[in-house]
């Protein structure tokens, strides 16, 4: 694999286009920022100094990504058709998730233009929030799929079972709901819930799954957790020894039988108190 | 009795909850754990909680239950912040109230050393140069081993 904004000397060059097909290309990106849960409900009550705080952050996000050639030095301008810019809220990690939408018909992709969006959105959440929590953090900016183009159809491994989760029945949508919601099929209540906490999560990138009990090869936490590695992009992350579990809200030591409806929770040793 | 909250609380508050009107116990012991401006880095300049809602008041409760079962203790109250605190805030109260002392002192200590090694509690420590998710103490797994019953 070669690096095409380097040409043969190793300098920075932007790509000719001229003789790329100019096909329908889409990318889908998304952010994350981390707050005092205090903040994040003065945000839901629309309470903050600033006013409406995701309509803001649409639009910047929506600005951020017409201007990405001006920022990124060797980005290409685009015309873009269509860019949306949606919003969950998540108060079990307290936490804005931004999702972006770029779409054209053009010579170039727009991952680009919908990394910046969800970057943008964020910094933008951060700017109308900031007077009343200064340690909120920005995270999971990620490019989550792309269509079009040489390159074809990329999407961020399993992105179907990590979204169907990302936006459980406890979130909240504030925004045009997106097509993720559709993709967890299957009964609620046969399925086996997944939470992962604290730094778990972080690595993985993903705060819950949920699996029915006829996709793993047996009915048991150790099967369960060879599911969820092979689902997640960091797999390596619950290679831990001392990774805990608990079982509808036990600690359990070793291999564990499951049952449908069970909630099954990994995460670090605790460090609370 | 078991509370999580993101707020301060108030100990004299929470004193005056476990002692009451009460004029049968002797002795009242609280303890209250704070947010250090040293830990893993010398320069902690806030910390983040984050807790597992649900299994964290069942496992606090399977503690308290647990102290109630060895020691004489009238009452016992667990008060545990969540989320964004700085150096000097308090994190976490334990307070226990019986007739004489020493079971009100065994049981505090015991619910708190219990606590640091099975309630699904995480802190993420802020500094200057970037946070970090503290690591487990070898100590505290250690500290239980006065509490085994021979």
């Amino acid at each position: 694999m070669t690096l095409t904004h380097l040409n043969a000397r190793g300098e920075a060059s932007m790509v000719d286009v001229t003789d790329k097909s100019t096909t329908q290309r889409e990318a889908v990106a998304t952010g994350r920022i981390f707050m005092q849960p205090a903040t994040l409900e003065q945000l839901v009550d629309g309470e903050l100094p600033k006013g409406d705080v995701l309509a803001t952050a649409r639009i910047a996000g929506i600005q951020a990504a017409k201007r990405t050639h001006e920022l990124i030095p060797l980005c290409h301008a685009l015309m873009l058709s269509k860019v949306s810019v949606d919003f969950d809220i998540d108060r079990d990690t307290s936490s804005v998730g931004v999702r972006v939408m770029c779409r054209l018909a053009a010579q170039t992709g727009v991952e680009m233009e919908a990394l910046t969006a969800a970057s943008v959105a964020c910094l933008t959440l951060y700017d109308m929030c900031k007077a009343v929590d200064r340690g909120m953090e920005i995270g999971e900016v990620r490019l989550e799929r792309k269509s079009g183009g040489r390159s074809g159809e990329w999407q961020r491994r399993h992105e179907g079972e990590i979204h169907a989760d990302t936006t459980a029945d406890d979130d909240e949508i504030l925004a045009t709901p997106s097509k993720r919601h559709e993709a967890a099929p299957g009964s609620h209540q046969e399925a086996i819930e997944i939470r992962f906490f604290a730094e778990l999560r972080e690595r993985l990138g993903v705060a819950k799954l949920s699996v029915l009990p006829g996709q793993l090869s047996s009915p048991t936490l150790s099967a369960l957790k060879m599911w969820v590695s092979e689902r997640v992009s960091h797999p390596e992350a619950l290679d831990q020894p001392r990774l805990l579990c608990a079982i509808n809200h036990d600690m359990v030591q070793g291999d564990s039988a499951l049952n449908a409806g069970d909630e099954v929770a990994l995460f670090p040793p605790v460090t609370g108190g | 009795m078991i509370i999580i909250q993101q707020q301060p609380f108030d100990i004299g508050e929470l004193h005056e909850r476990v002692a009451g009107e009460s004029t049968s116990l002797g002795a009242v012991v609280s303890f209250i754990g704070r947010v250090r401006d040293f830990n893993e880095s010398p320069d902690v300049q806030a910390l983040t909680l984050e807790h597992y809602p649900g299994m964290t008041e069942k496992a606090l409760g399977s503690i308290v239950e647990q102290a109630q079962s060895r020691w004489r203790i009238e009452r016992a109250l667990v008060v545990h912040r969540i989320g964004y605190m700085v150096p000097g805030d308090n994190i976490v109260a334990v307070l226990t109230a019986s007739s004489h002392r020493q079971d009100a002192f065994d049981a505090c200590a015991f619910i708190m050393d219990y606590l640091k090694i099975r309630a699904p509690f995480w802190k993420k420590e802020h500094t200057a140069s970037g946070a970090y998710w503290v690591r487990e103490r070898g100590s505290d797994l250690a500290s239980l081993s006065r509490w085994e019953q021979t």
